[in-house]
């Protein structure tokens, strides 16, 4: 593990820092040992590339997600700040699916609901040969005349990428002119092979822009690191008089430039958080909280804890933790009556899979195979605490068949047919409807913070018995539907077969 | 080099963007049953493109080969240094043996064509081993999708069509080839060409749809040759794709550049065509009368609605959409509902040659009722423009986008979502056009006007 270094405008992907993969095929605790946390997270480098972990890719791939995206639902959605979309207009599409997720997600909060601020600087072909900064100017001028922001983001794409702009000279620029910060983000597509590198880049610019130097402490606030999802923080923390600053999505500029005074980082997922959570602590001591994820009664106990003791309020959270445990025990014994027999499938970002496989588990529900999107073998801050995968595996058990699969359908159907599960809980798009097909409901968690907490467990399981009624119209659908696969596929065993005989394709 | 303003302020910048990108016409492909689209293009392109077009747009969905199932190279580095013809063949040969597919359209994007792969070359292999595949350079730095959707139709036309229909010299009389909306961008698209080609049997001809559940698919598509002629449904989308069949084979083409909704303008429509094609009117004139019927049956009860109503419906209206929707509407909501056209705006690009022409049919909506047009694909132009029109003493109907709906409350309008992006309506088979769209129309705007009355 090296130290964060945020004096480079581009952040460092994921592959590269923490040894991401985007495919891999075995067991939940082979994955874990293979992953060596502890090793890595120590610094070990057994080659340049770090430590490596053997990656299942084969031949054919589905159209999957890049950084640039989550750079519009992070940056894009940040209240008083405009993005602006370096590219051609085809990744302006994006705008549409981020703004429905921003103007639901500003409702939830309970802030005024409007369209969400990003510009397309709509690239042609001329400006492919010439370049087009005199564009990237223009863009930010409209932005400033259309919104007078507080900061203007500016997002990289592949064809600038390619054609090598000077971005961050035009934005140095600006930054003096307009006197607000003038941020560019490195998320080129082709960058990194996983989208969650789009995140760090979204933070490694606000960490290096926008968050402020001073030294200034507010004792009772806490980042909470998060997406769009309902405000559970809020009234939870204020059993410990502790204040919640939400960041990135629906931040103000002025939470984000408090980043460094608050007494404490959470994160409810380390995928998310884990760039921004071990920089904040890096360059402006701001601890983190290293702990599993808040998911179940040993993850959520143990966060708590963690918490206290970083926010001295440890008396607080052990009368939270009775108080809840109290609360919720017979809720969930009722639920657990309901829910008894079942088989759930779990199919998500990496560490957020840990978390959910974990509350399934506490409902008394089998687990046995789950899907990442990919796998980061370690988190930025390389304590063993944040070791999301080896608390799973140590206090929730085993899960069979675990499978990194970067929202490769045609895999996912093979890893239906060896779990057969009675549901799925899902998040991003393209897996449910294939699901679906076989006649299986899919809980698609937009909300992703349902999950969380004591309270979580009790929503988790009543979101499955919601989604479970749904099955009628599933196995209508079966009977009508037609798959896009061939018959010498939908009879293959094992989904990774071309990765690991790709010769299989000549045949 | 400096930026130059046009008549409204509008400068490179796009926000809200209204259409998406010439490797969007991934979804014309997908709306072709039996034809899958194969990326050659980063790891976002694909699903930028579903997540606009066919999710957050109606919630149409990925159907048999969008979404999840596209096959994509996922251009990585490695591919940005190297050049991606190698990934790309192994990606074709290993789709074949995937997924099954009658046609597969290979589309280059932005990274193919920056680093100059020979698309072609590949495809051009697997095309001489008898594969049924095409491929198209739709980089997205090309235009949008309406471009790249004729792009499309070419590559189809000349790489497969040509290649694989039998006696192209032999014509059908009374087969028409339909080019009007663009899949998926028009959230509608679906219902409205089914009821297009209802209308367009009910008056006696056979149809080429060519796009959608109605349509026959690879096959019908390899009939194209032999249509009497195209009929161009559109202000100006489909013309070129006309045009290049009329070089090809010498198969003229009837444009009709508004998209009939409602009685009046779709007898006119059928009149038309009936004319063009030469054949015998009868069929056609009892299928008007007998549609006539129907529809003023329900006209006539909607009346006492709409002439009764106490408490006030809206009288002016603003189109912010495609030109083919936009023109359409206008033609029905002033000739059919006698509303009040107070701002009209097309943000699909119009080329420029065509934008003229359709100017001129703002010019002539009725015998008594003219107005004026923007072209404009800037949101941010869109909803000042709106903010700058005076609707009178009531509120107006905004017929736009989702776009529209902070502009449509600001007003304190009534937003009914008629295009790309309806991220608030949910559409399965609806349509908004012929006799039958006509009055789901009238059902949509009265219930949106007195919903949220008390």
């Amino acid at each position: 593990m090296g130290k964060i270094n945020l004096r480079m405008a581009e952040v460092q992907n994921r592959e590269r820092r923490l040894g991401t993969i985007i495919a891999w095929n075995g067991t939940a605790s082979d994955l874990h040992t293979q992953s060596s946390y502890q090793q890595r997270g120590s610094g070990c480098k057994t080659n340049k590339d770090g430590c490596r972990l053997c990656e299942a890719k084969g031949p054919f791939t589905q159209g999957s997600v890049c950084s640039e995206q989550m750079v519009e639902c992070q940056a894009g959605n940040v209240r008083d700040a405009v993005l602006i979309q370096h590219s051609p207009i085809g990744c302006g599409a994006g705008q549409v699916p981020y703004n429905s997720i921003y103007r639901n997600g500003l409702a939830m909060r309970g802030h005024k609901v409007e369209n969400i601020r990003i510009i397309n600087t709509n690239l042609q072909e001329t400006d492919m040969v010439f370049g087009a900064l005199g564009k990237l100017k223009q863009s930010i001028d409209d932005a400033w005349e259309r919104y007078s922001p507080k900061a203007i983001f500016i997002g990289t794409s592949c064809p600038t990428g390619i054609i090598g702009e000077d971005i961050e000279s035009v934005a140095r620029k600006k930054q003096e002119e307009l006197g607000i910060p003038v941020i560019p983000l490195f998320c080129e597509g082709f960058r990194s092979k996983h989208w969650s590198t789009g995140f760090d880049a979204t933070q490694h610019g606000i960490l290096r822009q926008i968050v402020k130097k001073s030294t200034k402490k507010q004792e009772d606030l806490v980042n909470v690191i998060s997406l769009w999802g309902s405000d559970i923080f809020t009234p939870m923390f204020k059993e410990f008089n502790l204040r919640v600053n939400y960041v990135v999505d629906m931040a103000s500029v002025s939470d984000l430039e408090q980043l460094s005074e608050a007494a404490a980082t959470v994160g409810f997922c380390y995928t998310l958080s884990s760039y921004m959570a071990a920089a904040l602590e890096q360059e402006f001591g701001v601890p983190e909280v290293k702990a599993p994820m808040p998911y179940g009664f040993a993850g959520t106990d143990a966060w708590l804890r963690e918490l206290g003791k970083v926010t001295h309020r440890e008396e607080l959270v052990e009368q939270y933790i009775a108080k809840e445990h109290a609360r919720v025990k017979p809720k969930i014994a009722e639920l657990k009556k309901k829910l008894q027999g079942l088989k759930g499938y779990v199919a998500t970002g990496s560490a957020y899979a840990h978390g959910l496989i974990q509350v399934l588990r506490e409902l008394d529900i089998q687990v046995d195979g789950s899907l990442v999107f990919h796998h980061d073998p370690v988190y930025d801050s390389g304590d063993a605490r944040e070791d999301s995968l080896g608390h799973l595996i140590e206090h929730y058990g085993e899960v069979p068949s675990f499978n990194v699969s970067n929202r490769q359908q045609y895999q996912f159907y093979g890893l239906l047919q060896e779990v057969k599960p009675d549901f799925i809980l899902i998040r991003h798009n393209g897996l449910a409807p294939l699901a679906s097909k076989l006649g299986i409901p899919a809980a698609p968690l937009g909300d992703e913070h349902i999950a969380i907490g004591y309270e979580g467990i009790v929503n988790l399981g009543e979101a499955i018995l919601n989604i479970l009624a749904h099955k009628k119209f599933h196995d209508d659908l079966k009977k009508h539907a037609k798959l896009p696969y061939k018959q010498w596929w939908l009879e293959q065993k094992d989904p990774y077969i071309l990765a690991k005989h790709p010769e299989l394709i000549d045949a | 080099m400096a930026v130059t303003k046009n008549e409204h302020g509008q400068t490179n910048s796009i926000n809200q963007v209204r259409y998406g990108c010439a490797v969007g016409a991934l979804y014309s492909v997908v709306s072709i049953p039996g034809a899958v689209p194969i990326g050659h293009c980063g790891p976002g392109c694909m699903d930028k493109q579903y997540t606009s077009l066919a999710f957050y747009n109606g919630f149409q969905g990925s159907g048999y080969s969008g979404g999840s199932v596209s096959p994509s190279v996922n251009a990585g580095e490695k591919e940005v240094v190297f050049g991606g013809e190698k990934r790309l063949d192994e990606l074709i040969k290993s789709t074949l043996k995937i997924i099954e597919g009658d046609l597969f359209v290979v589309l280059n994007g932005c990274i193919g064509e920056l680093v100059g792969d020979d698309v072609g070359a590949v495809v051009s292999k697997y095309q001489k081993q008898g594969v049924p595949i095409v491929y198209a350079e739709t980089g997205g730095f090309k235009g949008n999708n309406f471009v790249g959707h004729e792009i499309i139709t070419t590559a189809i036309i000349d790489q497969y069509v040509d290649k694989y229909t039998l006696n192209k010299d032999h014509r059908e009389k009374g087969l028409i080839n339909v080019w009007s909306e663009l899949p998926y961008q028009n959230t509608f698209w679906r219902g409205d060409l089914s009821e297009l080609k209802r209308i367009l049997e009910g008056a006696g001809f056979k149809v080429n749809i060519l796009f959608g559940g109605k349509s026959g698919g690879v096959e019908e598509w390899k009939t194209i040759p032999h249509a009497q002629f195209n009929l161009v449904v559109s202000p100006w989308l489909g013309l070129k794709t006309a045009k290049h069949l009329e070089q090809k084979y010498n198969q003229p083409y009837l444009h009709i550049p508004v998209l009939p909704i409602g009685a009046q303008q779709t007898a006119a429509f059928i009149r038309q065509v009936v004319e063009y094609a030469g054949i015998d009117p009868a069929t056609a004139e009892s299928f008007i009368e007998q549609e006539e019927q129907e529809y003023y049956y329900y006209l006539e009860h909607f009346n006492d609605f709409y002439s009764e109503y106490w408490w006030g419906l809206p009288a002016t209206y603003a189109v912010v959409g495609d030109s083919t929707y936009n023109l359409a509407l206008n033609k029905f909501l002033v000739n059919q509902l006698g509303l009040i056209p107070k701002r009209q705006i097309i943000t699909d690009n119009t080329p420029e040659k065509y934008r003229e022409a359709i100017a001129q049919e703002y010019q002539q909506l009725a015998h008594d009722v003219a107005t004026t047009v923007d072209f404009v694909e800037d949101g941010y132009i869109v909803g000042k423009l709106l903010r700058e029109t005076d609707f009178g003493h009531k509120p107006p109907i905004i017929f736009g986008t989702t776009w529209e709906r902070d502009t449509a409350k600001e007003l304190k309008g009534k937003i009914v979502e008629v295009g790309f992006p309806a991220s608030y309506e949910v559409v399965l088979n609806k349509s908004y056009i012929g006799y039958r769209g006509a009055l789901q129309l009238i059902e949509k705007i009265f219930t949106a006007a007195i919903s949220a009355s008390a």
